[in-house]
């Protein structure tokens, strides 16, 4: 197979894999800002120089994510559930086909269910709103004044149980603030955030089915605290692949490499 | 979202039922030039049409009867001299007027029709003599309180349990008293003749409307489920549409296509009628690689599957039984709707089934988990059910579904294994 781009375009981040020869050449993450035709460029010379690589070389480009129809330089494109799934199945290599994909997104969440030959044959999505997505994680950090990547291991050091109850991100920001001010600690705060978040989830899961092997991606399953809770909460382990954030744009590279 | 990300993929027709989308009539109306017009370019102008009729109507001391349920049966209405017009509100514009009266968390057709009522600016019911309504939805039946403040006002007392003979004796007796309101306000007999020489009119435009619907079932449908749609009326019974209707069997029932369809996955779309006005989620249905061939909800077969026996001796015992036996979300139990997907599922071939879901409609929200299980349990096919409103927002969040959906159905992007499922 010759040199393939797929490109996510997704909510808050923008992601681009190079591949060739079922190899990973380069994966590059970015925000996805103002302008997701530029950060896609930007991302597309940046892999292109860490892999010493030019342009003229790529045969075909797939994109999906919510900007998927605004990359002018794309082949194809593709919905974000059918690459995930692509991308999903070709990184796991455990004994146990995956039956459940979890995938927490910027603004949204996903949950995929595949038979053994790993085809999509059911799906669930969140609905018009932040609950359950890594921006209900966002927002709530910023409350804590914590940087995001901090609120994860902080839950982990809980002492407490606490209960956020509000699913909706507005009026769970201002259970926060009313928890800081009954003193309780930023530790016992987050957790009880990712338990609220997990348990949305979960929610979500149940609409579709929960079949193990179940894989967990998407930027927030970089969040340990979030892979504890949601563990806890549907009582199964998940399988977090090394880079969570690309496999969707591994998925639609995938794809663009079978493309005649 | 970034604002980059958020311009939309797919195209949102204007939602005023004054202004009908546009549909592409071009190709079609080549081989009819000598009839004049295209049937679909006809009934792009269905809203100017039904002003028409209706102003002329009125001119000639017709009544301009409301109507907002397909249980209303229009036959009655017809036999009082009356002309029968639909004000179901299809526009997001009139909403947030409606919402300084009615709850934000309520149906956006009940609000859009409200709105309408509220701004006076829907012509047909600032024309109607009378407003026919009925008690087939809580939301529907404390707005119409609210309408009836300043309106004539007529309300039908839809019993709600399936195959009962008490129930059907009920509506029976509601049509009577139905028709001698309409005796009373329009001072005139509404005799049996009469009500059957509306039933031959009413089973005509059904039965036109069923063929034109049944041309979906072929490998290629001649049309695309939005055009489909948009060939019909507010008004029923109107000469010049049965023209259109016929003229539209002759054209797309001898080969003619407006576009090749063949490779489109084929939908069977069911749920909440999609009013004049609301096409949004059809349109991104078929802008994104789907075909509704068969559309079971009001504004679609459903309220045109059964006609009327106009040979009765009773017509209004006939009536009655035509129109209590349409199976709207609030029948309990309604195995009836059931029973219709099942059949039609199988008419139409469909590759998978999509649910409309109007937001807060509580009865069709609840039956859709039936709904699913049958598609997937019993039929097989995949289900995806959309619950939205009026505004644009979610469109890109409903594409992504619908194309994922569309690719389960072809296989997942793996590569021509067809269909995926099944």
């Amino acid at each position: 197979m010759s040199l393939v781009a797929g490109l996510d375009v997704g909510s808050t981040t923008t992601k681009l894999v190079l591949m060739e020869s079922s190899q990973i050449l380069s994966a590059e993450v970015s925000p996805t800002g103002p302008s997701c035709r530029k950060t896609a460029e930007n991302l597309l010379s940046a892999a292109l120089k860490s892999s010493g690589r030019d342009r003229s070389e790529i045969r075909r480009t797939v994109s999906t994510g919510y900007g998927r129809r605004l990359i002018d330089f794309s082949d194809r494109t593709v919905s974000e559930i059918t690459a995930n799934a692509r991308g999903a199945t070709w990184l796991h290599n455990g004994a146990v086909p995956i039956g459940t994909i979890i995938d927490v997104g910027g603004q949204d969440s996903k949950v995929i269910s595949l038979d053994e030959s790993g085809s999509v044959v059911n799906f669930g999505m969140n609905d018009k709103c932040a609950a359950g997505t890594g921006r209900f994680l966002e927002v709530t950090a910023r409350v804590l004044e914590i940087d995001l990547d901090q609120l994860g291991e902080l839950s982990l050091r809980a002492n407490k149980a606490l209960e956020i109850s509000s699913v909706c991100t507005v009026f769970a920001e201002s259970e926060i603030v009313s928890l800081i001010s009954q003193g309780e600690s930023v530790e016992n705060i987050a957790a009880a955030l990712h338990r609220s978040i997990a348990r949305r989830v979960s929610d979500l899961v149940a609409s579709v089915g929960l079949r193990e092997a179940v894989f967990y991606d998407g930027g927030p399953a970089l969040n340990r605290g979030l892979v504890v809770a949601l563990e806890k909460e549907l009582g199964v382990s998940l399988i977090v692949p090394d880079s969570p954030q690309v496999v969707t744009a591994v998925g639609a590279a995938l794809i663009a490499s079978e493309l005649p | 979202m970034s604002e980059c990300c958020s311009k939309k993929d797919v195209t949102i027709k204007a939602g005023d039922p004054c202004s009908p989308p546009e549909g592409p009539c071009q190709s079609a109306a080549a081989p009819t030039e000598k009839a004049g017009e295209c049937p679909l370019t006809w009934f792009k102008n269905m809203i100017p049409n039904c002003l028409e009729y209706a102003r002329a109507a009125k001119a000639d001391g017709k009544r301009i009867v409301g109507i907002l349920c397909e249980y209303t049966p229009r036959e009655l209405i017809m036999a009082a001299d009356g002309v029968p017009v639909c004000l179901c509100g299809g526009s997001a514009k009139t909403i947030p007027v409606a919402e300084e009266h009615l709850p934000a968390n309520l149906c956006p057709l009940i609000k859009s029709t409200y709105g309408y009522h509220a701004q006076r600016s829907n012509p047909f019911l600032e024309m109607a003599d009378l407003v026919v309504a009925e008690t087939t939805c809580d939301g529907k039946k404390k707005m119409y309180e609210l309408m009836a403040e300043s309106r004539p006002m007529y309300v039908l007392e839809l019993p709600q349990r399936e195959n009962d003979r008490d129930a059907l004796d009920h509506w029976t007796s509601e049509l009577h008293r139905f028709r001698a309101e309409l005796e009373g306000r329009f001072g005139l007999q509404v005799t049996n003749d009469k009500i059957r020489e509306a039933i031959h009119v009413m089973n005509r435009e059904r039965a036109l409307r069923r063929a034109l619907a049944e041309l979906m079932k072929a490998n290629s449908p001649p049309l695309t489920g939005r055009q489909l749609l948009g060939l019909k009326s507010s008004i029923s019974g109107i000469p010049a549409d049965f023209k259109q209707y016929e003229n539209a069997l002759k054209i797309f029932g001898n080969g003619v296509r407006t576009a090749d369809l063949s490779s489109r996955v084929r939908v069977l779309m069911t749920g909440v009628p999609v009013v004049h006005g609301a096409e949004r989620v059809v349109d991104i249905i078929e802008d994104h690689g789907g075909v509704i061939v068969c559309m079971e909800n009001c504004t679609g077969l459903k309220p045109i599957l059964d006609d009327v026996d106009a040979e009765a001796n009773d017509p209004i015992r006939a009536l009655a039984e035509k129109y209590y036996r349409l199976h709207c979300s609030v029948m309990t139990r309604n195995d009836r709707r059931m029973e219709c997907l099942r059949r039609l599922a199988a008419e139409y071939r469909a590759q998978c089934v999509i649910e409309l879901v109007w937001q807060a409609c509580l009865t069709y929200d609840v039956e859709s988990y039936r709904v699913k299980k049958l598609a997937e349990k019993e039929l097989g096919i995949p289900y995806l059910r959309i619950e939205t409103d009026y505004s644009p927002s979610d469109s890109a969040r409903i594409a992504v579904r619908v194309e994922a959906l569309f690719e389960t159905v072809r296989g997942g992007g793996r590569g021509g294994s067809g269909c995926g499922r099944v």
